[in-house]
């Protein structure tokens, strides 16, 4: 039996909502397969008030063992790192998570508020906002460079804005059969089975964007990476392999641009959301680990071979050739 | 000597809640709702490219973000002065009625129902019966309902791509063209997710349901048995025997903004305000007070586009991270009871008119009003012209204001922003919840929940379930109660 606590800190509970959101396997049923013993959740738990902080110093004392703490958004931590701005039972919710990912086996930070800040974190960050681990690129966050879980992992980050509901579950899954060590972990901490691919991967405009075919405004067919700011081929996801919502669709599937949202830079490192940024004719972000030469090259050359086909469905709402 | 019950944290509810009410004699004498966040929202838009809006204000809820995507578009399209085609209307209203729908049935089944196993009901003939079908993780409803998610997951990916957070909505219209093969994906999904509807929810076809037109009409489908024993018949029968029709009146005065634009200028759910009489809805009205709220920098009422919000957590006498909305002045409720009473639902507004307010009625408007939604989603999914666009780049003026009133899952949502040198200059929010879970206000009136808890008997002061009936009523969301500052 695996006992899971899951926290809810300075968030919109929108990872929570995407975990039931789970169809393959469903919520309910992964839950089951991973032998989850559910100690709290604030959204599905019967248990409210005192009894919740009996939970939580239980489990702080080890009269209960604390397998799996999840932690959905970013830790506040204003003013004056004081944590007034996000009081849980009159404390300091910062200090109940400092205190529970001291004896958790295993810490998990879900969704990009709680691995890198996220949103909360954006522009001016007026409430000091952070993640676990990271406060976007910068290694320390709310438990500091060093932190290491009871497992000897520091914290596990699976981003996403929401994260999507497999790679919870199956974050999950690789921890319980011991398949995650830290090799299995890039640079910021992310399973590297998941964060390894693109969004690009997969995307159905992959054809347009190969000739440069693109859309010049929003329901168009077209590539979105040239002038309507997708980031789909720098943003490290298995979005449009994997699919959301029971593989139905996906952002550059209804046709809005990919905003790189399970990056440590997000939301600030991909503003203008739905333009793209260019020096003449050259996005400023170019596809990961293009050299722009290279990119200048090759998209010109493309240019020159666009099939009539393309040109014309790339800036039309539906098919036409 | 009174007696103060604390609850924190308060759960099944979105977002942080802290609830502490007085009791004496058994009576919640006074009752305070603290929202015990701030994630300082109001700072991250300004100075930002406004179309940015429409992220990170989808952000402010994962429950009804598609809301709130459709507020700020709807603000952006209202300063722009930009039009939207036909289908644009459409695919909106499809998308934000299946956010309301998968919400209301989620608040029902996950964050309501489990209340009615409260062992305060150990003695009710019914409990066993309650017990087996809405018990969390074990219930066999909670079960069906969860699983039922499904159909209604998949037909918000063939419209919005992704959920929660979409970015589907534009000032110009909608980003994703339907095509045919996507109405006949959706339309299948529609009919499964009927399936668990007429089976489990109602044992009825949805049209006779749609037919029960007044209290009497409700009492005469009650007979018959396979109606008695669906969810809503249990829910039905059993709420009015365990009381809930008795308690969680709160102030007698609803506003609805309206929604499910229409593209004659009209909404499908009428907008105005009801406080005995119906009037239409003036929203310079609109007024956000903050005695009692943990910011400072003015007295009295400011209007959402002059809104002020400057934190000070010192505060004396401040209780709660919501401001406090009046509507001239007065405290009102917002949510589906609302927008039923505004619509002149037939049903609902019958049952108001000869029974008021209550805690039961709240949770039965909800219902119904998702059933509503079920079946106009399907009539709007058949509309969509596959060979009509659903776009039209709209022209981007560097100095204007816009206003974007829309209905969340949970009541009345507005977003108010001004654009000056291409720039946003201001955004203002006001969230459902901040109407209904609000603290007193300068006139040290009650908010409309605080209102709905004074009065009530609470039995035993170790488990005041009555409490958890009265606020889960109103379907709070705190992850919402989020203002925006002017610079």
């Amino acid at each position: 039996m695996v006992n899971l606590l899951w926290l809810q800190s300075g968030g919109c509970t929108g990872d929570t909502i995407s975990f039931l959101n789970a169809e393959q396997p469903v919520v309910l049923t992964a839950l089951k397969m991973l032998d989850i013993n559910l100690l709290w959740h604030p959204l599905l738990s019967l248990e409210q008030g005192e009894e919740v902080i009996g939970i939580f110093n239980k489990c702080i004392s080890k009269g209960i063992k604390l397998d799996v703490l999840i932690v959905e958004g970013s830790i506040i931590r204003g003013p004056n790192d004081t944590g007034r701005y996000f009081l849980f039972n009159g404390r300091p919710f910062k200090d109940w998570v400092t205190e529970l990912a001291d004896v958790s086996q295993y810490t998990i930070a879900i969704g990009t508020c709680a691995a890198f800040g996220g949103i909360v974190a954006a522009g001016p960050n007026f409430v000091d906002a952070t993640g676990l681990q990271f406060l976007r690129r910068q290694k320390g966050g709310l438990l500091g460079e060093d932190y290491v879980s009871g497992s000897g992992l520091p914290v596990v980050n699976v981003p996403g804005c929401p994260c999507h509901p497999d790679w919870i579950v199956e974050t999950i899954m690789r921890l319980v059969m011991g398949k995650l060590g830290v090799n299995e972990l890039d640079k910021f901490n992310r399973p590297k089975a998941i964060y390894r691919k693109l969004a690009h991967h997969g995307c159905p405009r992959n054809e347009f964007y190969e000739f440069k075919a693109s859309a010049f405004e929003y329901s168009q067919q077209g590539c979105l990476f040239e002038y309507l700011g997708c980031k789909g081929t720098l943003c490290e996801s298995d979005c449009n392999e994997r699919m959301w919502l029971g593989r139905t669709g996906s952002c550059t599937r209804a046709g809005f641009p990919c905003i790189a949202c399970t990056s440590p830079d997000f939301p600030d490192g991909s503003v203008p959301f739905f333009e793209t940024i260019k020096v003449g004719e050259v996005p400023v972000t170019l596809p990961l680990d293009v050299p722009k030469a290279w990119y200048v090259g090759m998209a010109n050359l493309a240019k020159l071979a666009t099939p009539k086909r393309l040109k014309k469905n790339a800036v039309s709402f539906r098919r036409v050739e | 000597m009174p007696k103060i019950i604390n609850i924190s944290p308060f759960n099944r509810v979105e977002g942080n809640l802290e609830i502490r009410v007085e009791l004496g004699q058994e009576k919640v004498r006074n009752a305070w709702a603290s929202g015990v966040m701030f994630r300082g929202f109001e700072r991250i838009l300004i100075g930002r490219d406004p179309m940015d809006a429409i992220v990170f204000t989808s952000r402010i809820c994962g429950i009804c973000g598609a809301a709130h995507g459709a507020a700020s578009a709807l603000a952006l399209r209202n300063a722009y002065k930009s039009k939207i085609p036909k289908n644009a209307y459409l695919v909106q209203n499809i998308a934000q009625a299946l956010e309301n729908l998968m919400s209301h049935l989620l608040h029902f089944y996950v964050e309501f129902a489990p209340d009615l196993t409260n062992k305060r009901y150990i003695s009710h003939p019914g409990y066993q019966e309650l017990v087996n079908r809405f018990l969390p993780f074990k219930g066999t409803s909670y079960l069906k309902a969860i699983r039922a998610r499904r159909s209604m997951l998949e037909l918000m990916g063939v419209f919005a791509g992704k959920w929660p957070n979409t970015l589907v909505f534009q000032p110009g219209g909608v980003t994703n063209s339907i095509s045919i093969s996507r109405q006949t994906k959706a339309l299948g999904l529609l009919r499964e997710l009927l399936d668990f509807i007429e089976q489990d929810l109602l044992g009825c076809k949805i049209e006779n349901w749609l037919e029960n037109r007044s209290l009497e009409d409700l009492e005469t489908w009650l007979t018959q048995a396979r109606h008695q024993d669906s969810d809503l018949g249990t829910y039905v029968r059993y709420g009015r025997e365990l009381e809930l029709n008795k308690i969680g009146q709160g102030p007698n005065r609803f506003l609805s903004y309206g929604v499910y634009e229409l593209p004659e200028g009209k909404t499908w759910f009428s907008s105005g305000y009801y406080d005995g009489k119906f009037h239409p809805l003036e929203q310079k009205k609109i007024a956000e007070y903050i005695k009692y709220s943990f910011f400072k920098g003015y007295k009295g009422g400011l209007h959402p586009s002059e809104g002020l919000t400057e934190p000070d957590v010192d505060k004396v006498g401040a209780y709660s991270w919501a401001k406090s909305p009046r509507y001239d002045g007065k405290v009102v409720q917002v949510g589906p009871l609302a927008r039923m009473i505004l619509d002149r639902d037939p049903l609902i507004f019958d049952m108001f008119s000869k029974l008021g307010p209550s805690v039961f009625l709240r949770v039965l408007a909800r219902i119904h009003e998702a059933l509503r939604l079920v079946r106009q989603i399907g009539i709007w999914i058949r509309e969509i012209d596959s060979g009509k666009s659903f776009y039209k780049k709209p022209r981007v003026p560097i100095k204007a204001k816009g206003m974007g009133l829309t209905e969340a899952a949970r009541g009345a949502l507005g977003h108010w922003m001004a654009i000056k040198d291409g720039k946003i200059q201001q955004y203002q929010v006001i969230t459902p919840t901040a109407w209904n879970l609000s603290p007193k206000d300068s006139l040290d009136q009650h908010g409309a929940c605080e209102q709905a808890m004074i009065g009530t008997i609470v039995e035993d002061d170790g488990n005041p379930v009555e409490i958890g009936h009265v606020i889960r009523s109103f379907d709070p969301c705190l992850a919402c109660t989020v203002h925006i500052l002017k610079r």
